[in-house]
């Protein structure tokens, strides 16, 4: 059984069909990287993993937790399936440590000590552990985009999905983020991520995905994907990313 | 014992109440029009701190705007002629709503010129525009049309807060109003319609000025 | 009866006035801010019925005159039986007006927070209470600090209205005496003048906050 199974998932935005039966298998500790053309339904699809969209047909399952056309209990869904955004998002009124700490103790209901220490521990582990009390404001972007991945990983996900999250910085900064990603990858954490950096998409992932139009064109280990591209869509979009 | 509503009296007094309602447009439409160019004075000599203008209007901005329009009314209509200027009902509730309505507009339209991007002026002027040109075209429509809800809400407000001119006899919608309330003594049927007719006009105008700025200051034809 | 008032009985009987004006605009304005807050939680509310009816309880009141709310409480319920004594309708009044307009400003602030904020909270499984508490509502509150102060002015100023009802507030009192000292300027002028310091440092201290907010933050 996968950890993360989506079977015939169906999203319209109005009349807007933007996917269009989407069945994706994710095992434990794998590693997959979404990538496609602006607009071919990477990121709603991301979205609909911890609930963010609502689906209109076909079924998600998240280790045991399900979500049957747009029915379940989101709460636990998104429990066990983190997000990590471009544009961090980190709450700007609450110091980092404040900030990765807030979730477990509201939602998990995690006494304050302790959720003290798991954001220390998730701090550490990002690299920041001198920033526990810098404000986001404070913080390069690269560094918030390291706070917003402990925030996502103090509540202990099962696998954490990243949209596009270098996208947002400076080239620099690139680097840092990436570095903190391929760790996680290396540690055994499940990762879906969508991505523009297709020399590390290469690097780190297990499986990658191709989407096209809403569909899932073409799919597989990344390095036979791009020495015999099945498509021509694919083999196009190769050529054009660099 | 049921209370009976009773609109009948409406048919007998509807001359009066349009009266009423084309004074209340009346000040509206005047007030708001003059307000807004003083605004635009004040706002220019705020903005390049023109001398003595500048602190005149600081002045006027903050006394207007911090205390209440019927004691401005009063002040005007009862207050004045002791120092031998004697105004009208009439006069006096205008002079009234065009300085409380001026004061506002300074504020919101100098902030319209403040959000002016300087790199906007700088580009006018190496396009060789004169100090006019580059105010007029540059900065005073955009700024206008940036500000023109805020400016279009404090029109609306004032508007609203014309009723206290009954307060002087100007025969505005509200004096319409007690008069008829003293004659049919249905209070409540008539400060109700009465109530119902400023929501009215609130609307209308607020519309009206939207129109306004889409067409007149946008100069935008319909898209 | 013909009095005479000393200029120091006429600044010590609008001081008195003064007064009633004060506690009636804090009676309007805490009252009125708790019932915004109760308005304000029903316009965001997602329950269709429950938001449109919070949307048009805010343009009645910003809508229409405060004076004509004033005299549809005051004389309108009379007719009902209800006979409220000016002190009650001018509170009331006032209350009603204040939540309308602290409600809408409200508003603007709780929309204003980004929409990842939502996303984020959101996707860390929060309910709506929690997001509220926790993400929303203490950012909001932050923007909403000056425009709230700001209106506080608004209120003060409000309360002249309610003389017309007859509540012997401010202008009401100065009013009267004028009357009776046939110096309307000077009492007129003394009036604009205790308003103006209540009002002013309200007016100074909101445009104190509104820069410090768009100020960096420095420590
Ligand atoms: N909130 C939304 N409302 C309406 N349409 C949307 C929304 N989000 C995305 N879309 C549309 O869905 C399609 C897929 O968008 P998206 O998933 O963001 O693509 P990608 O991440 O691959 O660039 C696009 O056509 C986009 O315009
Ligand atoms: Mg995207």
């Amino acid at each position: 059984m996968p950890l993360v199974q989506t079977k015939r998932l169906h999203k319209f935005f109005g009349k807007n069909h933007v996917l269009k039966g989407i069945n994706l298998d994710i095992q434990e500790g794998e590693v997959v990287t979404i990538i496609g053309r602006s607009g071919s339904g990477k990121s709603t699809l991301l979205r609909t993993l911890n609930g963010l969209e609502s689906i209109d047909d076909g079924t998600i399952e998240v280790d045991g937790t399900a979500l049957v056309a747009g029915q379940g209990d989101l709460r636990a869904l998104r429990q066990k399936v983190g997000m990590v955004f471009q544009q961090f998002n980190l709450f700007p009124h609450l110091s980092a440590g404040q900030n990765v700490m807030l979730a477990p103790q509201v939602v998990k209901g995690t006494k304050k000590d302790e959720a003290e220490t798991i954001a220390r521990n998730m701090l550490a582990r990002v690299g920041l552990a001198e920033k526990f009390d810098a404000f986001p404001d404070q913080l390069s972007g690269g560094q918030q985009q390291r706070v917003a991945i402990a925030r996502a990983l103090a509540m202990s996900p099962k696998v954490l999905l990243c949209d596009e999250i270098t996208s947002a910085l400076d080239p620099e900064l690139v680097n840092e983020v990436l570095s903190v990603v391929r760790q996680l990858a290396s540690e055994g954490m499940t990762l879906v991520m969508v991505t523009h950096e297709m020399r590390f998409a290469r690097e780190v992932s297990d499986k990658l995905v191709f989407m096209y139009e809403g569909r899932i064109h073409e799919s597989g280990h990344p390095q036979e994907m791009f020495n015999n591209p099945t498509t021509p869509e694919f083999a196009n979009f190769i050529r054009t990313q660099n | 014992m049921a209370y009976h509503f009773d609109f009948n009296f409406v048919p007998d007094y509807a001359g009066m109440l349009a009266h009423g309602i084309g004074y209340t447009l009346g000040l509206t439409l005047l007030g708001g029009t003059l307000g807004t160019l003083i605004g635009i004075g004040g706002a220019i000599s705020r903005t390049w701190n023109v001398r003595p203008f500048a602190g005149l209007y600081r002045c006027y901005v903050e006394l207007f705007r911090n205390t209440p329009f019927l004691v401005q009314l009063f002040l005007i209509f009862f207050g004045l002629p002791s120092l031998g200027i004697k105004l009208t009902e009439w006069q006096a509730a205008i002079l009234a709503m065009v300085l409380n309505l001026g004061a506002y507009s300074t504020e919101i339209i100098r902030a319209g010129l403040q959000a002016i991007p300087k790199g906007l002026i700088e580009a006018s002027e190496s396009l060789a525009f004169t100090r006019w040109q580059t105010f007029f075209y540059v900065m005073l429509r955009p700024a206008l049309l940036k500000v023109w809800p805020a400016l279009s809400s404090q029109i609306v407000i004032t508007m609203l807060g014309s009723s206290v001119c009954s307060q002087i006899s100007a025969e505005e919608l509200t004096f319409v109003a007690n008069f008829i309330q003293s004659r049919n003594f249905r209070a409540f049927e008539t400060y109700f319609l009465t109530t119902a007719i400023y929501f009215a006009l609130a609307v209308i105008i607020r519309q009206a000025l939207a129109a306004i700025g889409r067409y007149a200051i946008a100069r935008r034809p319909q898209a | 009866m013909m009095m005479t008032f000393t200029l120091w009985d006429i600044i010590r009987n609008l001081a008195i006035s003064g007064l009633l004006t004060i506690v009636l605009s804090v009676a309007a304005f805490v009252f009125g801010g708790l019932a915004g807050l109760a308005v304000l939680f029903a316009r965001i509310s997602k329950i269709r019925a429950i938001n449109a009816s919070a949307r048009l309880y805010i343009e009645m009141f910003q809508g229409t005159p405060l004076l004509m709310q004033l005299f549809i409480l005051f004389f309108g319920l009379s007719l009902f039986g209800l006979d409220l004594p000016a002190w009650l309708a001018a509170g009331v009044g006032l209350t009603l007006f204040t939540s309308a307009f602290l409600a809408e400003i409200w508003r603007g602030c709780v929309e204003s927070v980004p929409r990842g904020q939502w996303e984020a909270s959101t996707s860390l499984a929060m309910t709506y209470a929690e997001q509220m508490r926790h993400v929303i509502l203490p950012q909001a509150m932050r923007m909403a600090i000056a425009p709230t102060v700001g209106f506080a002015v608004q209120v003060v100023k409000g309360t002249a209205v309610t003389s017309i009802i007859g509540f012997a507030e401010l202008t009401k009192t100065g009013s009267m005496l004028s009357n009776a000292t046939y110096q309307p300027f000077l009492l007129y002028s003394l009036v604009a003048l205790g308003y103006f310091i209540l009002c002013y440092p309200l007016s100074w201290y909101a445009q104190r906050l509104e820069r410090k907010v768009h100020a960096p933050r420095t420590n």
